[in-house]
């Protein structure tokens, strides 16, 4: 079966010389939960980044289910949660779903359809015709969520798309992405919550200095550095990278 | 969250339809900040038209054989134009660039030709609109006519692609919400003013009058003049040939931008 990602050889350094990806090789299979750990400056976004085309690699490759990574068909088969919420400040909620879906090609009936899917699952209805700023955090965070499933990727990434929500958020998404990944949408999650990647993932890999340091399921990791948590292995793998 | 989404059986690339999309979301947010984006040009606009035209165009008889209040209608219009294109371009990517939420697009399935052209689109319809306003309150006003529509429609256009591709590179560079006011204001403006918008550069001496020649947006000015009065300072089709290599050259650039991802992607 091709891999939903497979990055080989990965390097980026930035202009100002900084090293953020360093000849970085992943595979992902299809339908897997993936997690990525790592502190911060470790690479994780940077690799996220590259992966959607929103950087410019300096070396390596990336193919999305067998595709060249910055095809217009891969492209199509990613659906992006970034971190901080960026949402545009001149679009309502439901305009906001409605132009992304464009973006991607849908027609303009297919993606007003599936903006009310989607603002009826993250229960945003209420604020459907409420501009990004006056959303509140929790509200945002859905809406990036809502936004990056919207045109029905088959792989998605989700970086720390837990961060900064309350508790009952957090478990309400966690319920929500299981959902996505029991269907076959293959996911790529990054946290700082290590009991997030536990209760998630299937498949962990831990990123130091633009490196993967450790790879395996969260049992498989405990038992290689013989430790009791996965936070135990987090501070043992990052301080002997 | 009580349903769960549909996977999608195949990608289906349409990136024809995502740039029809990107260039209604740019004309969206021109008609939705419409007091800041058509209302004050077209009334600064036409405070120009009534102050400078039929009040001093009493006390002026004629430029360039024409009557001082048709003859600087032309200029008027092109300079309200040229800075709804800039203004609206820079601000816009800026705005994107500063908020991020120019990723949504950049992550899209988009050709970077594509992206450019979506962007450019936005200052062109708030630059046609405003251009068109304009018109309807001038003609009437003033009395000025239309003597080559075609070379007017031609000029309008090649000033929305030169000055919209224009406003996509400062907004690209702009560090700040100050580089994207300080190029229209140090350089858009001032080259327009002396660009014989207000008079003709036949009037002026050496070595003013030549000088005038170095500047492009005297050409530009030109062009639209001879769409309402079928006369202008240079022959018309320099004054279309320099503002069409004007325009190409700044598209190049902007289109360079889209295409290496530099200062858009880091």
């Amino acid at each position: 079966m091709t891999s939903a990602l497979s990055v080989r050889a990965l390097t980026k350094r930035y202009d100002d010389g900084t090293l953020a990806l360093d000849g970085l090789d992943l595979e992902v299979p299809t339908g897997e939960f993936f997690g990525l750990l790592g502190p911060n400056g470790a690479g994780k976004t940077t690799l996220i980044n590259a992966i959607c085309n929103l950087i410019r690699i300096s070396s390596g490759s990336i193919s999305v289910f067998g595709l060249e990574g910055s095809s217009l068909e891969a492209r199509r088969m990613i659906g992006l949660a970034e971190q901080d919420p960026n949402l545009d400040r001149f679009l309502t909620v439901r305009e906001a779903l409605v132009y992304h879906g464009g973006y991607f090609g849908m027609t303009r009936a297919r993606a007003a359809a599936r903006a009310e899917e989607m603002i009826e699952v993250f229960d945003l209805g209420a604020k459907a015709d409420t501009r990004a700023p006056k959303l509140s955090g929790g509200q945002r965070r859905r809406l990036l969520l809502a936004r990056a499933l919207l045109h029905e990727p088959r792989l998605v990434i989700l970086d720390e798309p837990t961060a900064a929500v309350d508790i009952e958020l957090r478990r309400e998404l966690w319920r929500y992405i299981r959902t996505l990944h029991s269907e076959g949408t293959t996911i790529v999650l990054t946290t700082h919550y290590l009991e997030e990647a536990e209760a998630l993932c299937e498949d962990i890999a831990l990123i130091s200095e633009g490196r993967i340091v450790a790879r395996s399921t969260p049992e498989g990791l405990k038992e290689r550095y013989d430790a009791a948590t996965l936070e135990d292995v987090y501070l043992k793998a990052v301080s002997t990278s | 969250m009580n349903a769960p989404p549909r996977a999608a059986p195949e990608p289906l690339v349409n990136s024809g339809r995502a740039f029809r999309w990107l260039a209604a979301r740019e004309c969206l947010r021109v008609s939705r900040l419409w007091t800041q984006t058509m209302l004050a040009p077209v009334v600064s606009s036409a405070l120009f038209i009534v102050v400078f035209g039929l009040s001093l165009g009493s006390r002026i008889r004629e430029v360039s054989g024409f009557p001082y209040e048709e003859f600087i209608v032309g200029g008027l219009i092109a300079m309200a134009m040229a800075q709804a294109a800039y203004s609206n371009n820079s601000s816009s990517i800026f705005q994107a660039r500063s908020d991020r939420y120019i990723n949504d697009v950049l992550a899209a399935p988009m050709h970077p030709w594509q992206m450019h052209l979506g962007y450019v689109a936005g200052g062109a319809f708030r630059a046609m609109v405003i251009g068109l306003v304009l018109a309807a309150v001038a003609i009437p006003l003033t009395g000025v006519p239309v003597q080559s529509p075609a070379v007017l429609v031609l000029s309008g256009v090649l000033l929305c692609l030169l000055f919209g591709a224009l406003g996509v590179v400062v907004g690209i560079y702009a560090e700040t919400f100050d580089h994207h006011t300080f190029i229209n204001n140090i350089v858009i403006l001032p080259l327009t003013f002396v660009g014989g918008v207000f008079y003709s550069v036949e009037l002026l001496a050496s070595p003013w009058e030549q000088l005038s020649h170095a500047n492009p947006i005297f050409y530009m000015v030109n062009a639209v003049r001879y769409g309402f009065l079928g006369s202008s300072d240079v022959e018309i089709a320099i004054c279309l040939g320099v503002t069409a290599a004007f325009a190409l050259g700044a598209l190049a650039w902007s289109q360079w931008l889209f295409s290496t991802g530099r200062r858009l992607k880091p």
